[in-house]
């Protein structure tokens, strides 16, 4: 009994674990997962933040400190799958049954769905990690207790600055809101306020330190996209709109993906809805149930979600104005991010739907309770099966790295041969990363598209163009200004005068110039490694 | 008993579905180069 117990309580976290095998796939296999933002790189330094703003603090930090104890692909793969064990973990524990037909359902949900494939795609796993601990943090905030909230907020606190917003208005909400005293709601609001605070203090203490900028036009560029046949609003209502095209399930965008999504969106609305109307309205011969008392709270954070992604594809002008007002809103751009608390509630909605469908009666029948109607055992497996199974059918191009989207591959040695070299140099100056551009697609990598590796693989200063080029339906582009004001003046000088760039590079404190072989616009310097992709040069420090 | 039955017709139906879709990306198109950019999409 106690080991059929223990079995059923383990049982999300190991269907997290199944379908993070099968939705990874290739990525699994020896070497590095790079795609977009996720660059992990061999050996990393232990840096502090740069100048720019501290959008990988302090994730880059834990895993170069992680990796001073295992492999850094090591840490990489279990960050991967750990996101989404966390996740089908934490909102089978938001369902309020012990079945495990329905906290199964919601399980594959959350840890299966168009939201979370396409953060993944895009390479945000820092991002992912609030994501996951969501579901245990919103239960922290419903269940009161102030250490219980911070353990469960620190995925999101490793993960940084969106992780920490995703989950702070789920768990402000849920505090707030929680079937208590008003004196004591407001004591857990306040407490979490503080929490979240202290979490936030690594990216918050440089982000105010630094002169970063926030571009208005970024709200163009970041709104959400219609992926799919149903509009904008369809393809959030269906966890999907992701501004870039890059990071969409392949299929994603046909009649069957989109519309099947719709349907299983609406489903767990209305099991989500469901579970409240029971209370009022408790079932014949069941005894009467409070709501979950994350109820209202998950409500009010899913709607306001959604509503900040429906704001930056409907109304950019606000947004921009918000952010001309105070660049602090410059997180609101990318609106369809903050759909994390909408997925979580369609997670419980769809367990919902299967703890009120079949199982209604049997499984929260009050004691001494007329009987009724008891499915069999194999009539719930059966539901459950299919439940469990439904996200993954909904999407299935999401298996096996998105069919080759996410795969493992190593860094060619010179790489590793290039950041020997710079890292043994105690002497101080910044590295510039050529071609002047923000990403890479090196054929060792399939030609995914990556961050610039550079800008995580030495422990000094690394001057990177961050200024974004994001293309528009009709053809256009449009610029997102670089955040850090030394990329602005750096760039200044590469547009210059090419026979005065060393020494001007220098004198802005750039002592190394790593040169990708693509890009054959620079000289000067001494040359100290000249390999098949990579060029490294050192600059007399003439300042 | 019509529940488990409606579940069991839902599942067949979406799996015809998952098929007909996998079957369609397996052999995917190579991922646009996006060369100018090195950088994002333009849906």
């Amino acid at each position: 009994m106690r080991t059929a117990r223990v079995g059923a309580a383990a049982a999300p976290a190991l269907l997290g674990l199944l379908l993070g095998a099968l939705a990874l796939g290739p990525a699994l296999g020896p070497g590095f997962v790079l795609r977009y933002d996720m660059v992990f790189v061999p050996d990393p330094p232990l840096t502090l933040p740069g100048q720019g703003f501290p959008r990988a603090v302090p994730s880059d930090l834990v895993v170069a400190l992680l990796s001073q104890i295992a492999p850094a692909q090591a840490v990489q793969k279990a960050i991967l799958l750990g996101i989404f064990v966390l996740a089908a973990s934490g909102a089978a524990a938001l369902v309020p049954t012990g079945r495990l037909g329905p906290r199964l359902a919601a399980a594959a949900f959350y840890a299966w769905n168009a939201y979370l494939a396409q953060r993944l795609l895009l390479g945000q796993w820092a991002l992912l990690l609030g994501v996951a601990g969501l579901p245990w943090a919103v239960r922290a905030a419903s269940l009161g207790g102030r250490l219980r909230l911070a353990v469960a907020l620190l995925p999101a606190a490793v993960g940084g600055f969106q992780a920490i917003l995703v989950s702070a208005v789920a768990v402000l909400a849920t505090a707030a809101t929680a079937p208590c005293a008003a004196a004591a709601r407001v004591r857990r609001a306040a407490e979490a306020a503080l929490i979240l605070g202290g979490l936030s203090l690594p990216w918050l203490i440089p982000a105010l330190l630094s002169e970063a900028t926030t571009d208005p036009e970024g709200v163009d560029a970041f709104a959400a996209r219609a992926d799919g046949p149903f509009g904008v609003l369809g393809s959030l209502l269906g966890l999907g709109g992701i501004w870039n095209a890059h990071a969409t399930v392949p299929g994603q965008g046909s009649w069957w993906s989109a519309g099947v999504r719709l349907v299983l969106a609406a489903v767990a609305v209305w099991g989500f809805v469901r579970l409240r109307a029971r209370t009022r309205r408790p079932p014949a011969g069941g005894r009467d149930r409070d709501a979950p008392p994350y109820w209202t709270g998950l409500a009010v954070a899913a709607g306001a979600g959604l509503a900040i992604a429906c704001l930056g594809a409907f109304a950019p002008g606000a947004m921009k104005v918000l952010i001309g007002w105070w660049p602090g809103f410059g997180p609101l751009r990318d609106g369809q991010l903050h759909l994390a608390s909408f997925a979580l509630l369609q997670a419980v909605g769809l367990g919902g739907v299967v703890m009120g469908g079949v199982m209604d009666g049997a499984v929260d029948r009050a004691p001494g309770s007329p009987a009724g109607p008891v499915p069999g055992t194999r009539a719930v497996a059966a539901v459950a099966a299919v439940a469990a199974a439904v996200p993954v059918l909904v999407l299935p191009a999401f298996a096996m790295g998105a069919f080759g989207r996410l795969a493992a591959v190593d860094y060619p040695d010179e790489w590793r041969r290039v950041q020997a070299i710079v890292n043994a140099d105690p002497a101080p100056g910044a590295l510039l990363s050529l071609p002047w551009g923000a990403h890479r697609a090196f054929g060792w990598n399939g030609g995914r598209v990556i961050l610039d590796p550079a800008s995580k693989l030495f422990a000094r200063r690394v001057i990177w163009n961050d200024e974004l080029l994001v293309g528009l339906p009709g053809g256009g582009r449009i610029a997102v200004a670089a955040e850090d004001p030394l990329v602005t003046r750096v760039g200044a000088v590469l547009r210059g005068r090419p026979d005065e760039r060393a020494e001007a590079l220098a004198g802005l404190g750039v002592r190394y110039v790593l040169v990708h072989m693509s890009d054959n616009a620079f000289h000067g310097g001494v040359m100290l490694f000249q390999g098949r992709e990579l060029r490294l040069l050192r600059l007399d420090d003439r300042r | 008993m019509i529940r488990v039955l409606a579940a069991l017709a839902v599942g067949a139906v979406l799996a015809v579905g998952a098929s007909v879709a996998v079957v369609n990306v397996a052999a995917p198109t190579p991922e646009p180069p996006n060369r100018p950019l090195y950088n994002y999409g333009d849906k």
